[in-house]
């Protein structure tokens, strides 16, 4: 599911640029989302997104995969799995940024994939859900823009609000997308009840056809995630695998 | 599709709830006819500690009559409501949009209170609250407050009721002579949520208009009024023409969404149609 989403921000686009690309200092701007560590161009951290009673949060990483300084566009890759629950979420966020004037437009669009109970209610509420953290993420940044400008005209030496401005831009970029991710997750889980349920009973106790028409959402996870998930649900599979031959086994001595 | 483990308690009064919510803030959550809550549990998209059961509650239940107005207990069933004496004497229309509320047995557990609180703009019953101009009785630990409709709801399936408050009771106005109303839902598949709905009351005099509401659900984050269908309509002739050039303008102020169900462009097209077909009908034309 692609999501797409623009705001402003106050400031010209180089100085944008180097804000959204600071993880950190984005982060906060985000509601719900919380960076736990930064190592180069990947980050981990958690977002929790909360809409009336539905609660979800994700634990995940994320790193860039693109930064291209002169168009001003980045490329950010997250994955994430429910805290609560087994669902995922993959995301696959570009943001670009283009010169408005003295100020930048922002388009954030975000490829989603869901998987697990989220991805079971809901309908299609994510854009409202992602409109509104991002309209909420972009006063923020605005406000800490607006705020580092003014700390750097007098006193304050650039320094201090150009370390900010650079973690601001990544920790926005990974925000966005961790939230979107989230959002997703409650709005798909309503459209597409019967081939979630569908895809979690296939593996372990339907076979045949079922096994071999992989849900879409399947196809979808596996796509964007790629081989981490592969990895990681094969012992699993394994595993499975070989309890059931023993039972199998087991069964037919005793009949 | 087991609910994580939360602790349950049946308060007799709205007083022991609301402290009882007090005390875990927002760790817990009010129960009533559980319909919404009890599925958003077992799919742990929701898992407070603390369930507190207003169901039982005796001042939340059933329908009194308040001079010019009813009030209805929050915790009073989708059924109670539709079948209720006064309900159809003098609020018509709320029976009429709640009997078309999912399916019997879901109307049977659901309540009033609890389907305006959860404020899902999907919801039939947040649009007739807002057509009707319904007042929520919500009482918190600083005492009770009455909210209208049109601050009620915040955004998707937020209202303004805090987690530490309870929807008591919803009061709306008798309904004079002359009322008519429909209301049209359009639903992919029988008992699914509508893709859109619209909610007509027109009050009709000497052969034309004087007065019109029309709520329309799935049509935003909240339930919506469409003002510029009512403007178009009140002191205006009534007749097929005049009623389908206002109901054009049911989209304006919308902001509907795209979903696997249904387009934003599909859903404008419904508004526009079902608001036509509810004000006609309404009007009795």
């Amino acid at each position: 599911m692609q999501l797409e989403h623009q705001f402003s921000v106050p400031v010209p686009v180089d100085r944008a640029w180097e804000v959204l690309l600071d993880v950190e200092r984005v982060a906060p701007c985000m509601p719900g989302a919380t960076v736990e560590s930064v190592d180069g161009d990947s980050f981990t951290g958690q977002v929790k997104v909360k809409v009336g009673p539905i609660t979800v949060s994700y634990a995940g990483k994320a790193s860039f995969l693109e930064k291209d300084a002169a168009a001003h566009r980045a490329v950010v890759s997250a994955k994430g799995r429910e805290t609560r629950g087994s669902g995922t979420a993959a995301a696959t966020v570009t943001a670009s940024m283009t010169a408005d004037g003295d100020s930048t437009r922002v388009n954030v669009v975000t490829d989603l994939a869901i998987t697990g109970r989220p991805a079971q209610f809901g309908r299609g509420v994510m854009n409202d859900v992602g409109n509104k953290l991002l309209g909420q993420f972009a006063d923020c940044l605005a406000d800490r823009l607006a705020g580092a400008g003014d700390a750097r005209t007098p006193a304050n030496g650039g320094g201090d609000a150009q370390a900010s401005t650079r973690a601001a831009e990544s920790a926005e970029a990974a925000e966005s997308a961790e939230a979107d991710v989230s959002a997703e997750t409650a709005e798909s889980a309503g459209d597409q009840p019967r081939a979630a349920e569908s895809s979690d009973d296939s593996g372990r106790d339907r076979e045949g056809p079922r096994e071999s028409r992989p849900t879409p959402e399947a196809i979808d996870l596996l796509g964007v995630a790629g081989g981490s998930v592969a990895k990681r649900v094969a012992p699993i599979a394994v595993l499975i695998a070989v309890l059931v031959l023993i039972w199998w086994l087991v069964g037919r001595r005793r009949s | 599709m087991i609910p994580a483990e939360f602790s349950y308690l049946r308060p007799a009064s709205v007083d022991d709830a609301v402290a009882a919510l007090r005390e875990r803030g927002d760790n817990a959550k009010v129960l009533a006819g559980g319909q919404s809550l009890i599925p958003l549990l077992r799919m742990r998209l929701a898992y407070p500690g603390l369930l507190v059961d207003v169901g039982r509650i005796d001042e939340m239940r059933g329908v009194r009559d308040d001079g010019d107005r009813l009030v209805i207990g929050a915790a009073t069933t989708h059924d109670q409501v539709l079948r209720d004496p006064l309900v159809r004497t003098h609020c018509p229309v709320i029976a009429e949009v709640t009997a078309t509320v999912a399916d019997p047995a879901v109307r049977h557990r659901g309540t009033f209170g609890g389907s305006i609180a959860h404020a899902d703009p999907a919801g039939d019953l947040p649009a007739l609250a807002l057509a009707i101009d319904a007042a929520m009785e919500i009482a918190g630990a600083g005492g009770r407050r009455t909210v209208g409709a049109e601050e009620f709801f915040v955004d998707y399936l937020q209202s303004v009721v805090g987690p530490d408050e309870v929807l008591v009771s919803v009061s709306v106005p008798k309904l004079g002579d002359g009322w008519g109303h429909r209301y049209e839902k359009f639903q992919s598949v029988a008992q699914s949520w509508a893709l859109v709905g619209a909610l007509a009351m027109v009050h009709r005099a000497n052969g034309s208009i004087d007065e019109a509401r029309v709520g329309l659900v799935n049509m935003g984050p909240t339930p919506l009024r469409a003002r510029s269908v009512e403007q178009g309509l009140t002191g205006g002739d009534a007749t097929a023409e005049a009623v389908a050039a206002a109901a054009d303008q049911a989209p304006a102020g919308t902001s509907p969404t795209s979903d696997p169900h249904a387009s934003a462009d599909f859903r404008t097209h419904l508004a526009r149609v079902l608001t036509r077909r509810a004000v006609i009908a309404a009007a009795g034309i």
